[in-house]
C-alpha cells in the first residue's frame, strides 16, 4: 500500500435547514485500501458519498478525487470510479446483461467486461432476466456489477451488504479483499454494521450526527472492541454476541453447495 | 460523448411501453374523425347513432378532405402538445421515479450531453408518432374516398402537421425543465394541461402571438380562424422558450442536489 491519496475531503459541510448532515470532515483514503465509513443510519455516510460522487454539492469545503477538485460538469474522472448508492436500482425494463452493457458503452469498457463481471457476481442464471423482475439480494449484485464493469480504480459503496444474505455478504467481502489486494483499487464503503467493516476494512472511520470522532485501523479496532467487551460486557452478552456468530456459521455450512 | 447518451437514451426505451401508448393514443384521432365522417354523410345512419350522430352533426365536420386534414392538424396540435409533454416527462422523469437519477448523474458523460439526449430521443419519438399518425390519415381518407384528397391536398396536411408538431416541439423543453426540477411525472404533465388551457384562454386576447402556449392554438385555429403565417415575435418568443427551457433544465441537472 502506497501513502497516495485518491479521495481527500476538506471541511466538507453540508446542511438542511437547521440539520447539519455533515460538519467539516477531514477524510483521507489511499491508494489501494479498504476504508470503512461506520455510522449508525442518519449519520451522514450517504450524504458525504453522494458529496463524494457530485450528486449533492457541499455548503462548506471541497473533495478531491485522483488529486484534483471532483467537478460534476468535468465527469472525465468518474470514468475510473464504480459507486453503488444507497438503494439499488436499474432500468427495469432491460435484463441484467443490457443494464450491465449499457453501463459498459458509457464507460468505454470492452464488450468482454460484461460477461466477466456477470461471471464474477454470479449473475449468470439471471443474465437475461429484467431487472424489474430481480430479488432484491440479485438486484444488489447487479448494482456492484455495474459498479464493477469497467474495472475502476476506486470503489464508492454504500452498503454494498444491503439485501446479501450471509453468504453473499461474505463473498462481496471477499470479492473486495481480492479487487484491494489483486488490483489495487481503492475501497470506500459505508456501513452501519461493525462485523462487516471489521472483517473487511484496513481502516475505519466512525462517523456520527456528521463529524468523524474516530479513525483507527482494524488491528486498534479489534482491540478496542475486545477491550470494551471485557470490561463492559456482561457474560450473557458476549454469550449472546457469540451466539448470534455460531448461528451464521451453522448457516453457512448448512447452505454452502445449495441454490442461490 | 453526446452520441453514447443518445444510443444509451434509445436503448433505455427498449420493451417499454409508453411509445406505444402514445402512438395507439394519437392513431384514434384519424379514427374518430372517419367515423364522424362517415356518420354525418347519410343523414340516415347520423339518426340511427343518436347522441354520436348528433355529435358529429354538430361538431362542423364535413365528410372532405380539407375537413377532414384541418381538424387532424387540430387534434395533432392540441392533443399532440399534450402528448408531447408526456413523452418529455417520461424520458426525464423515469430516471427519479426508477430511481437510476443517480446512475446517470455519476457517470462520465456531462450531464448537458443526457439533456440534449433526451431530448433529442422526444424529438424522433414525436416525429415518429405524427409520421405514422399522418399515413394513417391518408389511408383512411383513401378508405373513405374523400372528396378533395389529392397530391397537393396530402403534401398540404404533411406540412401542417410537421408545423405544428414542430412548434409543439418547440415547448418540450419547458416540460423537461419542470420535471427535473420536481422530478416526477405528475408536476409535468399537469404543467403542461395547465399551459394548454391558459394558451387557450391568452389566444383570445390580443396577446397570444406572445404567450408560447397560445401560438399553435392560433395556428391551428382553436381560438379563431388558423392562420397561415405567425408573426417573427411569435417565432421569437418561440425560440427563447426552447433555448431557455434546455438551459435552465442543464442548470438545475448541474446543480441541484440529487437526494432521490
Amino acid at each position: 500500500m502506497t501513502s497516495e491519496a485518491v479521495v481527500t475531503t476538506r471541511g466538507l459541510t453540508k446542511r438542511y435547514g437547521s440539520v447539519v448532515a455533515v460538519a467539516d470532515l477531514d477524510l483521507e483514503v489511499r491508494k489501494g485500501e479498504i476504508y470503512a465509513f461506520l455510522g449508525r443510519n442518519g449519520a451522514g455516510k450517504t450524504t458525504t458519498i453522494r458529496m463524494i460522487l457530485g450528486l449533492i454539492r457541499p455548503d462548506a469545503g471541497e473533495v478531491r478525487v485522483f488529486g484534483p477538485t471532483a467537478d460534476s460538469a468535468h465527469p472525465e474522472w468518474l470514468r475510473r470510479v464504480g459507486s453503488l448508492v444507497e438503494t439499488a436500482t436499474a432500468y427495469p425494463n432491460l435484463t441484467v446483461r443490457e443494464n450491465l452493457d449499457l453501463h459498459r458503452r458509457y464507460t468505454g469498457a470492452p464488450a468482454r467486461a460484461v460477461p466477466d463481471v456477470i461471471e464474477q457476481l454470479g449473475l449468470a442464471p439471471v443474465a437475461d432476466r429484467r431487472a424489474g423482475q430481480l430479488s432484491l439480494g440479485n438486484k444488489q449484485r447487479l448494482s456492484l456489477a455495474r459498479a464493477l464493469v469497467h474495472a475502476p480504480a476506486l470503489l464508492v459503496l454504500d452498503e454494498p451488504a444491503n439485501a446479501l444474505d450471509p453468504a453473499g455478504i461474505v463473498e462481496i467481502r471477499q470479492l473486495l479483499r481480492s479487487l484491494a489486494d489483486g488490483h489495487g483499487t481503492t475501497v470506500f464503503v459505508s456501513s452501519h454494521i461493525l462485523v462487516e467493516v471489521a472483517h473487511l476494512a484496513d481502516r475505519i472511520g466512525i462517523v456520527h450526527a456528521g463529524r468523524l470522532i474516530e479513525e483507527l485501523d482494524r488491528e486498534a479496532l479489534i482491540a478496542a472492541a475486545r477491550t470494551f467487551s471485557a470490561e463492559q460486557l456482561t457474560d450473557q452478552q458476549r454469550a449472546d454476541a457469540l451466539l448470534g456468530l455460531e448461528l451464521e456459521r451453522y448457516f453457512l455450512a448448512r447452505t454452502d453447495e445449495g441454490p442461490r | 460523448m453526446l452520441a453514447t447518451a443518445f444510443t444509451g437514451e434509445l436503448t433505455k426505451l427498449r420493451r417499454t411501453i409508453a411509445p406505444w401508448v402514445t402512438l395507439g393514443s394519437l392513431m384514434t384521432g384519424p379514427l374518430f374523425l372517419a367515423l364522424f365522417m362517415w356518420i354525418i354523410r347519410d343523414p340516415q345512419r347520423a339518426a340511427e347513432f343518436g347522441l354520436l350522430g348528433t355529435k358529429a352533426a354538430l361538431s362542423g365536420i364535413e365528410p372532405t378532405w380539407s375537413s377532414f386534414a384541418g381538424f387532424l392538424t387540430l387534434i395533432v396540435g392540441l392533443g399532440g402538445t399534450l402528448l408531447l409533454a408526456f413523452v418529455a416527462a417520461y424520458v426525464f422523469g423515469r430516471e427519479y421515479s426508477e430511481g437510476t437519477a443517480k446512475i446517470m448523474l455519476t457517470l462520465p458523460i456531462p450531464r448537458p450531453s443526457f439533456v440534449v439526449a433526451k431530448l433529442a430521443v422526444a424529438a424522433v419519438w414525436w416525429l415518429t408518432i405524427v409520421l405514422v399518425v399522418f399515413v394513417e390519415a391518408v389511408l383512411v381518407g383513401l378508405a373513405l374516398a374523400l372528396p378533395g384528397i389529392t397530391g397537393v391536398g396530402v403534401v398540404s396536411l404533411l406540412g401542417n402537421l410537421l408545423l405544428v408538431a414542430g412548434i409543439s416541439y418547440l415547448l418540450a423543453p419547458a416540460v423537461a425543465l419542470v420535471t427535473v426540477w420536481t422530478r416526477g411525472y405528475l408536476a409535468p404533465v399537469g404543467f403542461a394541461l395547465g399551459m394548454l388551457l391558459l394558451g387557450n384562454v391568452v389566444g383570445h386576447t390580443g396577446w397570444a402571438p406572445w404567450f408560447p402556449w397560445s401560438i399553435v392554438p392560433i395556428l391551428v385555429g382553436s381560438v379563431g380562424d388558423p392562420v397561415d403565417t405567425l408573426p417573427s415575435g411569435s417565432l421569437l418568443i418561440l425560440a427563447i422558450t426552447f433555448a431557455g427551457g434546455i438551459v435552465a433544465t442543464i442548470q438545475v441537472l448541474q446543480n441541484a442536489d440529487n437526494t432521490q
